[in-house]
């Protein structure tokens, strides 16, 4: 296996896989927590790390069909939620490339506030 | 010879009548003796020069006029000063020079000239036909050397049509130079009024830089000759400024008239810069030239020595090794393993053998991420993943727990590093520890807000440089004022980095990016090598080699690559693990060996190929012309 490079998004309030405390994204990414899964409340957010992908599979859902991949914690295999891949109703495109983490298999946790990252040099 | 022989009808069909005839058929020996019987005439060759001069102009450019700048003048003539004139037309002997084959014999002769080899050279030109400079080229070097400004004077009217198709502006240029000389020379002399005249009636008339002449006028106050030469830059009257003035002169003339000085051995420089930039094994601290290098064949470095095959194989680790380091005396290295123990191996530097030390297995339940030598090779570093919070400190000679280091239950510390000198370390991790501690495992300082990967100290023992979750790398310095900066920034995350010994470069493995090399004091990225593939671990690369021109990393596909660290594509690939490679160490001291470990649970090492094979004539042939010991092991 190796060992498994994790990365870190920083931020002030994280959130990370609730089974190995892995960090997987912050509040900054979250662009609605509208959304359910099969365990209940589930967040939509911009960018995930440290996400190992299944394969592509349709699903029909309340919003239509989606083509979609499962998520899971890249350290410890938990699963988390899944990924639009593909959106067909042309309202639902801005799902596109998002990834879904169900809240019940992710915890939050505060992190610290860091300097922004300049950008270049 | 066709295309010259057309355009030099007029002047030296007529030379060619009278002495030249009896030469045909002859060896070259015969020649030799004749010419040196018939020399003493050399009165009768100058005229032929100067009416070529108004056919060399006809043909314009590049190469007609190179081309007529042979053909049309009397061979021979100019450097041998003895010879008769004669039209040594190669055809009357039957052989035939091309253009390329002319140029060669010219630089032969060239060459032979500046190694005081004349009487080959008159051998030389009069058998070939060729010429190796315009005769008036040759009388004007001749004059300028000697300071016979006038006769110089002259010989630059007749060479005149030949120059940059006698733009006058070059022409004029070139006067100015020569009269330069001559004006500085005469206020060497003590001269002030011949210095003052040719300031007024010579220099002044040619109306051309103008702001040069007024400097030059300013140099007839200087008290003292040595006041001259400073101010003037000048190295007095003599061969010695006569020469640099002709060199200056000289790149006004194409080559077809004057070569340029040593044009041979520049070539051959060349000719060795490149082999050399080819040269796949090439030790870069190795200064190739003409005294370091032989001729004979292409230069290569040799590749006995270099760690191409596997030596041995060490199997004492129970699981995934994921770390391996050898020691800075080269005598020892270190593996760290999933297992949770670290072994420490004796290095055989003679039977390039590696020997099971000891086994360091008091760290609990610590997958092993990194082991870091200190500088004395006595101590070593130990840490594990993200979610340790702990760090040992072994003494390799006894077996002993030197320290046991940890903060906090909730810290991560998955990357440390001792300082260059050995008095402190410094360990970090993604949950924003970074800190700075003495050899007794006591917090001597620590920064906050930052998480970081991948840790170093640099040759100043107090800037430390840390990958860290933005894609960057940057400098710590805890010495008050406290200061903190870029280094570098990649658009991925950066797993894992090295320094070079020289604290230069940097070797960084990029999460799905593959390996980049950054100058880190221009900050800049150098080199993107190719070839490996890293997508999810983290994967470890070292620098190597003699005089460390080499770079080495692992990979996902199992194989240890290395490359040489001027060019993108890897040297090598060696196969030989059956999982993925997580770490790769080159001996310090003894570049022949390499370490790699990797997930099928072995250390592989390699080293050269055994010495019997050394006997295949291939790397023989390599070796002959290179620094076959620097590979050596003592």
């Amino acid at each position: 296996m190796g060992r498994v490079f994790l990365e870190h998004l920083g931020g002030l309030k994280l959130f990370n896989c609730a089974q190995c405390h892995t960090n997987l994204t912050n509040r900054s990414q979250l662009i609605s927590t509208r959304f359910t899964g099969a365990t209940g409340r589930a967040y939509l957010f911009k960018r995930v790390v440290n996400l190992t992908f299944s394969n592509i599979q349709e699903r029909v859902m309340l919003t239509g069909r989606h083509m979609v991949r499962d998520v899971m914690c890249k350290n410890c295999g938990a699963k988390l939620g899944w990924m639009y891949e593909f959106a067909t109703e042309e309202s639902q495109k801005y799902k596109e490339g998002r990834v879904i983490l169900e809240y019940a298999l992710i915890n939050e946790a505060e992190g610290f506030p860091a300097e922004a990252p300049t950008t270049s040099h | 010879m066709q295309s010259t022989s057309s355009t030099s009808t007029g002047s030296s069909s007529r030379a060619t009548a009278d002495v030249s005839a009896p030469n045909f058929g002859g060896g070259s020996a015969e020649n030799v003796s004749r010419d040196t019987s018939a020399g003493g005439g050399s009165g009768d060759d100058n005229p032929a020069p100067a009416d070529e001069h108004p056919s060399g102009s006809s043909t314009r450019n590049g190469h007609d006029a190179k081309q007529n700048g042979f053909a049309v003048n009397n061979n021979g003539s100019c450097i041998v000063d003895g010879e008769n004139n004669r039209d040594n037309n190669t055809s009357y002997r039957g052989v035939q020079l091309d253009k390329s084959n002319q140029e060669i014999i010219r630089l032969i002769g060239q060459y032979l000239h500046d190694v005081g080899l004349d009487k080959s050279v008159k051998t030389l030109m009069v058998e070939s036909g060729c010429y190796l400079e315009h005769p008036s080229a040759t009388k004007f070097r001749e004059h300028v050397l000697m300071g016979d400004w006038v006769k110089a004077d002259l010989d630059l009217k007749d060479l005149e049509p030949l120059i940059d198709n006698g733009k006058q502006s070059t022409i004029t240029e070139m006067k100015f130079i020569l009269l330069e000389q001559k004006y500085l020379e005469h206020l060497d002399d003590a001269n002030p009024l011949d210095a003052l005249h040719v300031l007024r009636s010579e220099l002044t008339p040619l109306q051309h830089n103008i702001s040069r002449v007024h400097q030059l006028s300013s140099y007839m106050m200087c008290s003292t000759n040595q006041d001259l030469y400073q101010r003037a830059k000048w190295e007095g009257k003599g061969i010695l400024s006569r020469a640099l003035v002709m060199e200056r002169l000289q790149t006004f003339m194409p080559p077809s008239v004057m070569m340029s000085p040593r044009r041979l051995r520049t070539l051959l420089q060349q000719a060795i810069e490149l082999q050399s930039q080819h040269c796949p094994c090439h030790d870069m601290a190795w200064e190739t030239n003409l005294q370091t290098v032989s001729l004979l064949t292409d230069h290569c470095c040799t590749t006995d020595g270099f760690p191409m095959q596997t030596i041995q194989i060490l199997t004492d680790h129970c699981d995934e090794v994921w770390f391996c380091k050898f020691s800075p005396d080269g005598l020892k290295l270190a593996t760290g393993s999933k297992d949770s123990t670290v072994i420490i191996w004796d290095v055989d530097p003679y039977k390039l053998t590696l020997k099971h030390r000891r086994v360091l297995d008091g760290q609990a339940q610590l997958s092993v991420s990194f082991v870091s030598w200190s500088p004395d090779s006595k101590l070593i570093l130990v840490g594990g993943t993200e979610d340790s919070h702990e760090l040992y400190i072994w003494n390799v000679e006894d077996g002993k727990l030197f320290v046991k280091f940890s903060q906090s239950l909730e810290d991560s510390l998955a990357c440390g590093a001792f300082s260059r000198d050995g008095t402190r370390f410094v360990c970090g991790g993604q949950k924003g520890q970074l800190y700075l501690c003495d050899l007794n495992g006591t917090i001597v300082d620590s920064w906050e807000g930052v998480r970081v990967n991948s840790i170093a100290f640099r040759a100043d023992n107090k800037t430390i440089l840390a990958a860290d979750n933005h894609f960057r790398i940057r400098g710590y310095n805890f010495d008050s004022p406290r200061s903190d900066f870029d280094i570098l920034r990649e658009p991925h995350p950066i797993m894992t980095f090295s320094i070079n010994s020289a604290d230069r470069l940097a070797l960084l493995n990029v999460s799905n990016q593959g390996l980049h090399l950054w100058d880190i004091e221009d900050k800049c990225l150098v080199r993107r090598f190719q070839g490996i593939r890293q997508s999810n671990f983290a994967i470890h690369s070292c620098f190597g080699g003699i005089n460390e021109s080499f770079v080495a990393s692992g990979s996902e596909d199992k194989v240890v690559y290395i490359w040489h660290i001027k060019r993108e594509e890897p040297l090598a690939k060696l196969a030989g693990h059956t999982k993925t490679v997580n770490c790769v160490s080159w001996n310090p001291v003894y570049p022949s060996l390499l370490a790699s470990a990797s997930d099928d649970a072995t250390v592989r090492i390699w080293g050269p190929k055994p010495n019997g094979s050394n006997a295949t004539t291939e790397s023989d042939d390599c070796s002959s012309s290179s620094s076959s010991s620097s590979w050596n092991m003592t």
